[in-house]
């Protein structure tokens, strides 16, 4: 019995050694990969820090001052809340007109899509207008609707309306004709297989057209700011390098870089959830 | 619990633009009557219309010429009185297998003749029960495997329990021993239900096992060539019936039927080939 009993302990013991190595390496290897991950933010900002210290001389360092100057800087704007403003004005504007791309956008996608004589109809001078540059547009915006609110309101809508609009499109083009099918055998009406078949199936790819429009509307909504505001992070950028305040300037500038950062994050952790069934 | 009429029922394709002369005779003048409750099967080569034939039956294309009559009245596009199974389970993907087979009974309820919410809920599981399926309610299809996809696909068409259950080769991508399951499966169902199915697959073997009647069509134009009568004793009394003598009889004799027509084509290629590649030499 007891030799018997022998390797099947050893086993156990083994087992139990694994089970307790286990979690630990493996933690230690999450760890390793963010580590590795990052390196390369970590190295570019030791550059940023470093490369103003010690190897530029005063007069060009005042045109690239060292991180920590500049983070100093960007923590001052945040106590006095002068930061908090200018956010908070970008953000209002882009979401503004993000969100009236999004109410416009996938309703006339949709229509396009079902009707295929009106799609086929519009579609050449969507092409044409999706290919603009908005930016080349903001004189026009700037001319006829004035250098307030609207004006900008208006681009951001213009450069978020045709990536929802065209995924939206080719979102509701490319649903699976069989679910149509199976659809009509259960009972569902025209209009019930659009809103219950052809809309939760082209949910994926109408996500990855407002991903897209999040990140243009943050995009040309900063450019435009730079361009002609009194209020905004863009504004901020050109008004600091105006006025020589050279750490208020790249403070600015590293917000836009973060805020870009995080709406998309958000946007894709939004994806994510709503294209759960799509991971098939 | 139908009775199916089909009449003088052709089908013809044509492409928009196309003259008269081009157009592809997918089924020509068909008869078929299929009684109240059968389990009858269709079997053919591929190619030969019996996909065309179920899209009709099902409501989701119009013949070209003739009718079908269920009890009696023609049809006029796609009902919940004859479900349908796809071989490609078109189960909706976003919805969980539960909410899958609520579908048909949400249609049911709009039209004001149906279960409230939570009548419409315990009749799902139900039918994911009847099918073999539980604990699997909340899951999403592409939690699930072929063959239990498949399983819900069965249960969301027979949920709201229609009169007629059209199957389009159900079982062609399941694996062999998946399939056989639910085969029996089916005819478990079937005997409970007594639901008039109309089955179609490529497969002679499995026309034999589930059909009380096995239609074989032949192809360009999609005819029926003849009903066979299956009289074999209650399938799963018998051990393994597959392997009798009379099964593998019914067997051979579908076979033939399909294998004598297209053994002529196949004669006649290899000759134009050998005739042609002669000519080249």
């Amino acid at each position: 019995m007891s030799t018997l009993a022998l390797p099947d302990q050893q086993i156990r013991v083994e087992t139990s050694s694994a089970q307790r190595t286990a979690p630990t390496g493996r933690a230690g290897a999450t760890i390793r990969k963010t580590l590795y991950r990052s390196g390369a933010i970590i190295g570019f900002l030791l550059v940023w820090e470093l490369i103003p210290q010690f190897l530029l001389e005063p007069a060009s360092k005042v045109f690239l001052p060292p991180l920590h100057e500049v983070l100093q800087q960007l923590w001052k704007m945040i106590v006095s809340g002068d930061l908090l403003t200018h956010i908070s004005a970008s953000l209002g504007r882009s979401a503004i007109g993000f969100l009236l791309a999004l109410v416009i956008g996938v309703p006339v996608g949709l229509v396009v899509a079902w009707f295929s004589r009106i799609g086929d109809f519009l579609n050449p001078l969507l092409e044409v207008f999706r290919n603009t540059a908005a930016l080349a547009l903001l004189p026009v915006f700037t001319l006829t609707l004035g250098i307030g609110e609207l004006s900008k309101v208006t681009i951001v809508l213009y450069a978020a309306f045709f990536p929802v609009l065209l995924n939206t499109i080719l979102g509701a083009r490319s649903v699976d004709p069989l679910l149509i099918r199976a659809g009509k055998t259960l009972g569902l009406n025209n209009f019930e297989i659009f809103s219950k078949v052809v809309l939760p199936a082209s949910v994926p790819i109408i996500f990855t057209g407002i991903r897209m429009a999040g990140t243009s509307a943050v995009l040309v909504l900063i450019a435009a700011e730079m361009i002609g505001a009194k209020a905004g992070l863009g504004y901020l950028i050109t008004n600091s390098q105006a006025s020589f305040l050279i750490p208020k300037m790249y403070a600015a500038i590293l917000t836009v870089a973060i805020l870009g950062f995080v709406v998309n994050a958000a946007l894709v952790a939004l994806e994510r959830h709503f294209s759960r069934w799509a991971r098939a | 619990m139908s009775r199916i009429e089909i009449k003088n029922l052709s089908k013809k394709f044509q492409r928009t633009g196309a003259s008269d002369q081009s157009a592809v005779t997918a089924i020509d003048s068909l008869d078929l009557w299929i009684e109240d409750g059968e389990f009858f099967t269709l079997v053919g080569p591929s190619g030969c219309g019996k996909s065309t034939l179920l899209d009709i039956l099902a409501g989701l294309s119009t013949p070209s010429q003739g009718e079908v009559l269920v009890d009696g009245q023609p049809i006029s596009g796609p009902s919940l009185e004859r479900s349908v199974v796809f071989q490609q389970y078109a189960l909706f993907p976003w919805l969980t297998a539960a909410a899958n087979v609520q579908v048909g009974l949400e249609s049911q309820a709009r039209h004001g003749q149906g279960l409230n919410k939570a009548e419409r809920r315990i009749r799902a599981h139900e039918y994911l029960r009847l099918v073999g399926l539980e604990g699997v309610e909340d899951k999403y299809p592409h939690e699930l495997s072929g063959g239990m996809r498949q399983r819900v696909a069965i249960a969301r068409a027979l949920a709201h329990e229609p009169k007629v259950l059209l199957m389009d080769e159900p079982f062609a991508a399941l694996d062999a021993q998946t399939r056989e399951q639910l085969q029996d499966l089916l005819l478990d169902i079937w005997k409970r239900t007594k639901t008039t199915i109309v089955f179609i697959t490529h497969g002679i073997e499995e026309a034999v096992y589930l059909g009380q009647k096995v239609a074989v069509m032949s192809a360009r134009p999609g005819k029926i060539k003849e009903i066979v009568n299956i009289d074999l004793q209650d399938r799963q009394s018998v051990d393994d019936i597959r392997s009798t003598q009379q099964f593998g009889e019914y067997r051979h004799h579908i076979w033939s039927l399909l294998h004598s027509h297209s053994r002529q084509d196949v004669a006649a290629s290899v000759e134009k080939t050998l005739i042609s590649s002669g000519a080249t030499a």
